[in-house]
């Protein structure tokens, strides 16, 4: 019987096609209809060591990467010994003829395919091979290759001899594990007319971050944040914005916030290291109140940690990192969709409170391939920041006013002059060390984002909004919640997922009034103290139960439905 | 504006706020001077913006009527290159100490200097550290001795004008605060030079280094004949003494502001609604690297 989703792994050494063939399966599903999210792990070496490409495809709307593998694709028998564990019971191998071996038990479900010999007989080299696995990958799941074939074709528009072996590649590969053929049959996509795009997370923070409108980049390379500054630099100057590639991350948010003084909406993007390093400078920010928006694609630490691993060990660090007290807005995407919407947000934040925003996700939301409905471009707002010209006569660039929010004058602006600085200051932006005025500043600078945690900001629910058994975790696990709590309704429980979009300042009444009736909190993080469980109790001040894990996977929503029936029991 | 506005005086760039430095240093001279050749120059102060890290003569930009940023200890540099490429119209002025520009910032230094900022980096130099009271600095003298150095200092100076040469700086010059013609001459040059100009100014701590009456027996002016675009003659003069009023060297090349008006210039327009649709999961070919 044909089955409304697989989970389909490929794994091998790094460079021998295993990526390029996830990158291929998961844009043709796309094309066919389907919906499909990737997780891929990768070595931090350029060259070689072990990667997977995982790809789930369905019919249905899909938030997770899913666990039990259905197919398990191996390019060397590293490949075997590392993910043979990972197989649903009923699940089934390709591997490579010459470069594995598998052992007795499981012959019975695995076939050979001629990854090496198809690819030189057709293409004359090793290269074709991808197309060969992704060819026999379509074999089992009785997916119609064509959607491939226009891809390659489109690639390879001038070089018809490639296309033309590709393709050839591609029906050899179906052709092979030919009794395996249609095992795994996948039903077909459901016609939808709305659109739908295929984009990573980054991509996706890229693109809100132009819709927000995004005019000055500063960024330092880092994994796993690197390609945002690259797609930013090929595209952003087709709007009229640039990208600098910087020094240092220092160099990167520093010339951010000179950007934004001078008036552009203005951002850069890292990962852990990176906002270390960044730390006295969003102090700066705050105290300045210079608007600026910080990515932080999260990564394993401490230290280089695990560069290429997934983790949600920065929580702390975005929420208090800098000396002294200094204002900020952490909000976290829960999704490929929402780290398009969440980056908008933002930048708009950012503007009106005159503000450090740092979003945050990890390794394994950057690098996720997800089909998402389109955004829809006509509900993107742009706020902007309130200036000297919004004020009659001088203005006095940090006001006290009822809302905290203070004219900022931008260079070019008659009566707006100040010198913006991170010594306190008075009204007019003069050093100055009173008690007072420091007591008056801090409350200033503090409860003007009392908006946030009092209704403006968007956080995301599911199931039960006044459940017996809360979940409560932030950003890129809210996928695997999100199907953990379905399986759990279907179980006949009481169970809902709350997932705070800002953290910072955090919506302390909403977690309350959701938790109220609730006999079991569970946070689910990825990090090992338990960092959002921490905040949780101290902001709320109720018991909660801390499923933190650290070994640079991020959760399955079977992972997570098992937490919550373990709490049943 | 009306052209007919009389010339800004250099008191008109003069903010109601007093100097906090002390009686005698030499920061009050390099500011007389930066109010005179503002005046020359007949800035705009709203389109003018000064731009400084931490220290003493990094309180500089209170002191004057322009917009101004007082950033971090070492930072000015790249917060003064966001503010340059964000609105290319505006004069900009980076100001600090030789302890915020070649100890914490040095990293900076090189990057402003090699991409050409266009910006005015001017450095008030008086081999110390003033505002933490006295210890030694980058341009410190070896064997100097210092709070932290009570056996003299064990380490070599760094000649800041070969730096910034070797650094590809497109402007190099030197001053002193003790003669405020020739430092208002190099600043109006420097300011009126598109590109990376860095002004080494002698400024001297009156408090915890005084070397203003030794500095103001060594100084000479660079020789007239010296060629400013002759660069290894530049090198030449830079690593031979430190000592030379006057301009070292001249450059003249592309800024990056200009490079990045003509990359926009020559980048086909496009829009966030075009960028999205090549993201379309039935039409896109936009996985993996961008597509030009």
């Amino acid at each position: 019987m044909a089955r409304e989703s697989v989970v389909i792994r490929l794994a091998g050494e790094s460079g021998e096609g295993v990526i390029s063939s996830g990158d291929i399966l998961t844009q043709a599903a796309a094309r066919g209809g389907y919906w499909t999210q990737t997780f891929r792990t990768y070595p931090a070496e350029i060259r070689g060591g072990p990667c997977m490409y995982q790809v789930r495809m369905g019919q249905n709307r899909i938030y997770s990467h899913g666990r039990e593998v259905d197919l398990l694709v191996c390019f060397n028998q590293e490949a075997w010994d590392l993910h043979w564990h990972s197989l649903a019971p009923d699940g089934v191998i390709l591997y490579d003829d010459t470069a594995v071996e598998i052992p007795a038990e499981f012959q019975d479900r695995a076939r050979p395919v001629r990854m090496e010999k198809l690819a030189k007989e057709i293409g004359g080299s090793s290269r074709a091979k991808n197309m060969v696995a992704v060819g026999s990958v379509c074999g089992v799941i009785a997916f119609d290759t064509t959607p491939i074939e226009e891809l390659v074709i489109g690639r390879y528009a001038h070089k018809a001899g490639v296309a033309d072996a590709n393709i050839a590649a591609l029906q050899a590969g179906k052709n092979e594990a030919a009794d395996l053929m249609n095992s795994k049959e996948i039903t077909h996509p459901i016609e939808v007319e709305e659109d739908r795009v295929l984009m990573s997370g980054n991509q996706a923070i890229a693109l809100g971050a132009v819709a927000a409108g995004l005019s000055y980049f500063g960024g330092y390379p880092i994994t796993p944040a690197s390609d945002i500054l690259e797609w930013l630099s090929a595209k952003l100057p087709a709007t009229g914005g640039i990208t600098v590639q910087c020094e240092d991350e220092i160099a990167s948010l520093a010339s951010v916030i000179g950007a934004s003084y001078a008036g552009a909406k203005a951002a850069t993007a890292t990962s852990g290291p990176g906002l270390s390093l960044m730390s006295e400078l969003i102090g700066y920010a705050g105290m300045a109140e210079i608007p600026c928006v910080i990515i932080d694609a999260q990564r394993g630490g401490p230290s280089t940690g695990l560069p290429t691993k997934t983790e949600q060990s920065d929580l702390q660090q975005a929420l208090y990192g800098s000396h002294g007290e200094a204002p900020r807005v952490v909000i976290a995407p829960v999704s490929v969709e929402d780290c398009f919407w969440a980056t908008v947000d933002a930048f708009n934040y950012a503007e009106r409170f005159q503000v450090p925003v740092i979003a945050l996700t990890d390794q394994g939301l950057a690098t996720r391939m997800a089909v998402i409905n389109k955004p829809d471009l006509s509900k993107v707002e742009q706020w902007q920041r309130k200036t000297a010209k919004d004020v009659e006569g001088q203005a006095k660039r940090y006001e006290l006013t009822d809302d905290g929010i203070s004219p900022m004058g931008l260079p070019g602006e008659p009566n707006g002059q100040y010198v913006a600085t991170g010594i306190e200051h008075d009204e007019y932006g003069h050093p100055t060390y009173t008690p007072e005025m420091h007591v008056a500043m801090q409350e200033k600078r503090w409860h003007k984002l009392d908006p946030l945690a009092n209704g403006l900001a968007r956080h995301e629910y599911h199931g039960q909004e006044q459940p017996d058994i809360a979940v409560i975790g932030f950003g890129s696990t809210y996928g695997a919640a999100r199907e953990a709590v379905d399986m759990a309704l279907a179980d006949g429980l009481s169970v809902g997922a709350f997932y705070p979009r800002v953290l910072a300042p955090f919506p302390v009444e909403t977690v309350r009034e959701f938790t109220a009736s609730a006999s079991r909190v569970i946070v689910p993080e990825v990090n090992f103290t338990g960092q959002l469980a921490r905040l949780v109790r101290g902001e709320v001040g109720i018991s909660v139960d801390s499923r933190a894990k650290c070994d640079g996977l991020p959760f399955t929503a079977e992972d997570i439905h098992e937490m919550i029936t373990e709490v049943v029991r | 504006m009306s052209t007919a506005a009389p010339q800004r005086k250099p008191k008109d760039y003069k903010s109601d706020l007093k100097p906090i430095w002390c009686p005698g240093c030499g920061d009050f001279g390099v500011l007389a001077s930066l109010y005179r050749a503002f005046a020359e120059l007949d800035l705009d102060p709203l389109n003018t913006v000064v731009v400084s890290g931490i220290g003493c003569s990094s309180r500089l930009p209170g002191f004057v009527t322009t917009y101004g940023v007082h950033t971090l200890h070492g930072r000015p540099l790249p917060v003064a290159m966001g503010v340059k490429l964000a609105n290319p119209e505006l004069t900009v002025i980076a100001v600090g100490g030789d302890g915020d520009g070649f100890a914490i910032g040095a990293g900076h230094f090189p990057h402003a200097a090699r991409r050409n900022i266009d910006v005015t980096y001017l450095v008030m130099d008086n081999e110390i550290y003033g505002l933490t009271k006295g210890q030694v600095s980058p341009t410190s003298l070896t064997d100097q001795k210092a709070p932290t150095t009570p056996w003299g200092n064990l380490e070599t100076p760094l000649n800041t004008l070969a730096f910034a040469i070797a650094s590809n700086a497109s402007f190099v010059a030197r001053g002193a605060s003790f003669n405020t013609k020739t430092l208002t001459e190099l600043l109006v040059q420097a300011i009126e030079h598109k590109g990376f100009s860095y002004i080494d100014a002698l400024s001297p701590c009156v408090i915890f280094n005084n070397n203003q009456e030794s500095w103001k027996e060594r100084v000479t002016d660079v020789e007239p004949d010296h060629n400013p675009a002759d660069r290894v003659a530049a090198f030449d003069l830079a690593l031979r003494g430190g000592f030379k009023l006057g301009i070292l060297y001249r450059d003249l090349r592309p800024t990056l502001d200009e490079k990045y008006a003509a990359l926009v210039e020559r980048t086909p327009d496009s829009d966030i609604a075009t960028m999205m649709d090549s993201f379309s999961a039935r039409k896109g070919m936009a996985i993996g690297k961008p597509t030009a």
